[in-house]
């Protein structure tokens, strides 16, 4: 049996380190649920081989959270081409680019193209774009303020409370008037 | 050619204003004559000599109001059993107005049906809305009608959760377009102010809204007919239907959908006979006339200083009042299918849905005063509050017999003896003849069951509720009496999630709540000793059923609900409506789908909406963007702290504030995939292992997977 080549060699960061990488990667491109395994690893190959030569020139930071940008920048690249027609922010096409590749079925219809740098088949690029949701329908703003109401008594009971509240001796005398009139009343009975 | 619609004589939704004066007449001369009759007794009765003691005064001024209560109760029972069994139709009746209209005809009104809520059971909601516009698309009416739910969960799981539900939803559904999802980031102003904003943004689309509650269901066809009693009748503001209670597990709630399905009918045939146009709206299963709602609803505030002042709390009477002061009638729709909700399931819930309720309808006594209104809205009101005060009333008027009756009027002469056993014969008929009548209706007409068994077992269960309900009443004065107290003191009420399903009361939460209840009890046990044997006698079923507070909390929150023995049916056990056998096979489904750790299961929103790709980007792509550069550097440090700590290590409230920045979702997404396992919490670590084993679709968890659209994937 012949050796096997390995081609991925990064010339810093630990076994460890780059382990941690692929498996961290090949967790994120599950959550795509890209079943097509072979677009899988050729993109987290990918990712691991741009993290490598940006690992090599700032090794400052762990191979892992390498791969992670790059995988993010390959995606971003990816949408961008997809929904250059339409005017979106960066963001908006990060998060409305992903749930539209998921919307038009894009995981199991054309997990090939998912992230490719070539160009993708036009009914993928479309069912994309019809896939963008918003939560409402377009607004049509009304008033709708409460009209003026005379509460009548209730308004010469605010007064009162007000009043009322500035003077805290005041509750205190009812509360006491009360007490003294339920203990003279049971006095009375008893007696 | 269609007949034209048929509307009630020139009124237009208004029932004819000389029957609608000739029986508000007849109802409210009855009750007054059977108050004024009671009063008449007890002041016979209490001070025969001709001398008032302050006791016996206090004892006749809790006395009238309580009495006014019950004679309002008996009196629309036996009008609502009679006008049962007329053999004409209600010449009032809103159907009349639409039955010579074929049932298929195209509706010419566009119809928004709204659902707010609040940290629900997702699942419920949705598969509730599921089955409702399934019903819709049966009637071929569904493209006259679109889907609100309008979001005020805190809860960060249960938002992430409705979110990922309304897409796979209206992806089974095919229905993006037609349901549509909107949270709040602020949830000023509660439900009213929910269905408010909605008003705002979406109301000038729609002739009407149909408000749901969160566990409401309803018919399309009911929905349909709804529409079209509105459109031909264009005084009509507010339609009320009966919804009654269905879905329930435990013995209080099957007690209580039996109580409602038996004796429901005939309260809401008396009501609609003395309500007319100026009937209640309940908040929910009801159809609204959305221009003079916008227009003329709006809740005007309460003065914070006066107590239990500021916001509104219960919305619907005081919409109902503001609708009928805008002169459009306010009606009630005699359904007896097709318009559904669910109850809560144990005392302890039933006491913390009435302390909100309480508060909500104390504050109507400050509207009692103001100008402008209908009088029967002032009555309406007032009725509210009386729902609530007659129990400290009650609690009085026992307090101030127990004094009566250790120190008595020694020369009671024979009159004041008679008149004692008079009241005590009249008050038995107007508690329990209301019952009686409609149980002997039932037992020979057979609304509800035509089989002689089933009416028999409708009778036995009719004479346990009645025991049952008997029991309830103490225990119930007490906590209404607290809440009234508590209210007035100005302790005001939490907005929290009701607890609809049966999750069991445990002993230790039953000691805690009713402990102090059993102590009264036992304490008032001792002091009607002291006063007397034959008091003691007197008071027995209160001070027992005070004592046994605990384990009857216990009973009637538990499974044993008496369904294995016949008891308690209704017509909606026997013969699910299809809403409701459907929205039950899609709970069944879903039910234990998803089998996590616990710690991740609880944060399971959360979980998603940091990790998974697709539930990052339709969070991040339903949030308004706004401008956070006062406070990016603080979302970041409490991002920074999530990714360390997990969610166990924040506060809700900054979880909250994370969730609702755009950037910082998407950077937290990112950050946490592109973290270093030492840099991670034991939740995030573990989380990203079992994600993908566990959740093999990111959105299809909650749901049933019911495809009723070809689907791409």
């Amino acid at each position: 049996m012949d050796a096997v080549d390995v081609k991925f060699a990064p010339a810093t960061g630990t076994d460890q380190e780059w382990n941690e990488a692929y498996g961290r990667l090949a967790d994120y491109f599950r959550a795509y649920r890209l079943h097509n395994r072979l677009r899988r690893t050729e993109l987290v190959l990918e990712a691991l081989r741009r993290a490598a030569e940006t690992h090599a020139k700032d090794p400052s930071k762990k191979p892992v959270f390498y791969a992670l940008e790059h995988a993010r920048a390959m995606q971003r690249e990816w949408l961008n081409g997809i929904y250059s027609n339409l005017s979106m922010t960066e963001p908006q096409v990060e998060a409305s680019g992903r749930l539209g590749f998921y919307l038009a079925g894009g995981p199991t219809r054309w997990p090939q193209h998912f992230m490719s740098t070539k160009e993708c088949p036009p009914e993928m690029v479309e069912a994309m774009q019809l896939a963008i949701r918003t939560s409402g329908p377009r607004l049509q703003i009304s008033k709708m303020t409460p009209r003026s109401m005379d509460l009548g008594l209730t308004h010469t009971v605010e007064d009162a409370v007000d009043r009322f509240g500035k003077q805290p001796w005041a509750r205190y005398v009812i509360l006491a008037v009360f007490v003294v009139a339920v203990v003279g009343y049971v006095y009375h009975l008893l007696r | 050619m269609i007949p034209p619609a048929k509307t009630t004589p020139s009124t237009n939704g208004f029932p004819p204003p000389r029957l609608a004066s000739a029986r508000r007449a007849t109802f409210f001369v009855l009750v007054l004559l059977g108050t004024g009759l009671g009063t008449w007794l007890m002041s016979t009765f209490v001070a025969a000599d001709g001398k008032w003691r302050w006791a016996e005064i206090g004892l006749l001024l809790t006395f009238v109001p309580l009495y006014y209560q019950l004679n309002c109760g008996f009196w629309t029972a036996l009008i609502g059993v009679w006008l049962q069994n007329q053999a004409k139709s209600d010449p009032t009746d809103l159907w009349q107005t639409i039955s010579h209209e074929p049932p298929d005809a195209p509706l010419t009104a566009s119809t928004a049906i709204v659902i707010p809520v609040y940290n629900e059971d997702v699942t419920r909601v949705w598969e509730g809305l599921r089955v409702t516009y399934q019903s819709l698309v049966k009637t071929g009416q569904i493209q006259h009608f679109d889907f609100f739910v309008l979001s005020d969960s805190d809860d960060t799981n249960k938002w992430i959760e409705e979110e990922t539900a309304w897409l796979e939803l209206s992806r089974q559904l095919g229905a993006f377009g037609k349901i549509f999802y909107r949270k709040r980031r602020k949830p000023i102003n509660r439900k009213s102010g929910n269905v408010s904003d909605f008003c705002r943004r979406w109301g000038k689309r729609y002739r009407y809204m149909i408000v749901f509650d969160a566990d409401s269901l309803m018919s399309g066809s009911l929905m349909v007919a709804m529409t079209r009693i509105m459109e031909n009748n264009p005084r009509v503001g507010i339609l009320q239907t009966f919804p009654k209670q269905v879905a329930s597990e435990t013995l209080l709630g099957r007690l209580m959908q039996f109580a409602q399905s038996l004796y429901g009918p005939a309260f809401m045939a008396g009501l609609n006979y003395w309500q007319n146009g100026e009937a209640n709206f309940w908040g929910h299963n009801a159809i609204i006339r959305l221009e003079p709602f916008i227009n003329h609803c709006a809740l005007p505030p309460l003065p914070k200083t006066v107590p239990f002042g500021g916001h509104i709390l219960s919305h619907d009477f005081v919409e109902a009042a503001l609708m009928r002061k805008a002169g459009y009638a306010v009606r009630l729709l005699n359904t007896n299918r097709g318009s559904y909700e669910e109850g809560p399931p144990s005392l302890i819930d039933t006491l913390k849905r009435d302390r909100r309720w309480c508060q909500g309808n104390m504050q109507h006594f400050w509207l009692l005063f103001a100008k402008g209104w209908h009088p029967m809205s002032r009555f309406n009101f007032g009725h509210g509050v009386l729902s609530y005060v007659s129990s400290p009333l009650w609690l009085l008027f026992l307090i101030f017999s127990t004094v009566l009756a250790k120190f008595p009027d020694l020369d009671r002469l024979s009159p004041a003896v008679n008149a004692g056993q008079l009241l005590l014969v009249l008050t038995g008929v107007l508690i329990f003849m209301p019952k009686t009548i409609i149980l002997i209706d039932e037992l020979f007409t057979g609304r509800l069951f035509k089989p002689m068994k089933l009416r028999f077992m409708t009778f036995i269960g009719s004479v346990m509720d009645t025991f049952i309900f008997t029991l309830m009443a103490p225990v119930m004065m007490w906590f209404h009496s607290k809440f009234v107290f508590k209210i007035v003191l100005g302790q005001g009420v939490k907005w929290v999630a009701q607890r609809r399903k049966l999750e069991g009361v445990d002993w230790r939460e039953a000691i805690l709540t009713f402990g102090e209840v059993t102590l009264l009890g036992l304490a008032w046990g001792a002091i009607s000793w002291w006063v007397g044997s034959t008091f003691m006698l007197w008071m027995a079923p209160i001070v027992v059923s005070m004592v046994l507070a605990i384990p009857i909390a216990i009973w009637l929150g538990s499974g044993q609900s008496g369904l294995s023995w016949g008891l308690f049916l209704t017509p909606e056990e026997l013969e699910p409506p299809s809403v409701l056998s459907d929205l039950q096979d899609n709970l069944a489904e879903v039910k234990g789908r998803l089998q996590m750790p616990p710690e991740i299961e609880k944060s399971y929103g959360l979980m998603q909406v940091c990790l998974d790709p697709y539930v990052n980007g339709l969070h991040v792509s339903l949030l308004r963007r706004r401008n956070v550069k006062d406070t990016r550097e603080y979302l970041d440090e409490i991002a920074e702290r999530l990714v360390k700590t997990g969610p166990q290590g924040m506060k809700p409230v900054e979880i909250n504030a994370i969730m609702n920045d755009a950037d910082t979702v998407t950077a937290l997404h990112h950050r946490l995939w592109a973290a270093g396992e030492e840099e991670l919490a034991p939740f995030w670590s573990l989380a990203i292992k079992q994600y993908n084993l566990a959740a093999t679709h990111p959105f299809a968890h909650l749901l049933a997977n019911k495809e009723s659209v070809p689907q791409t994937m």
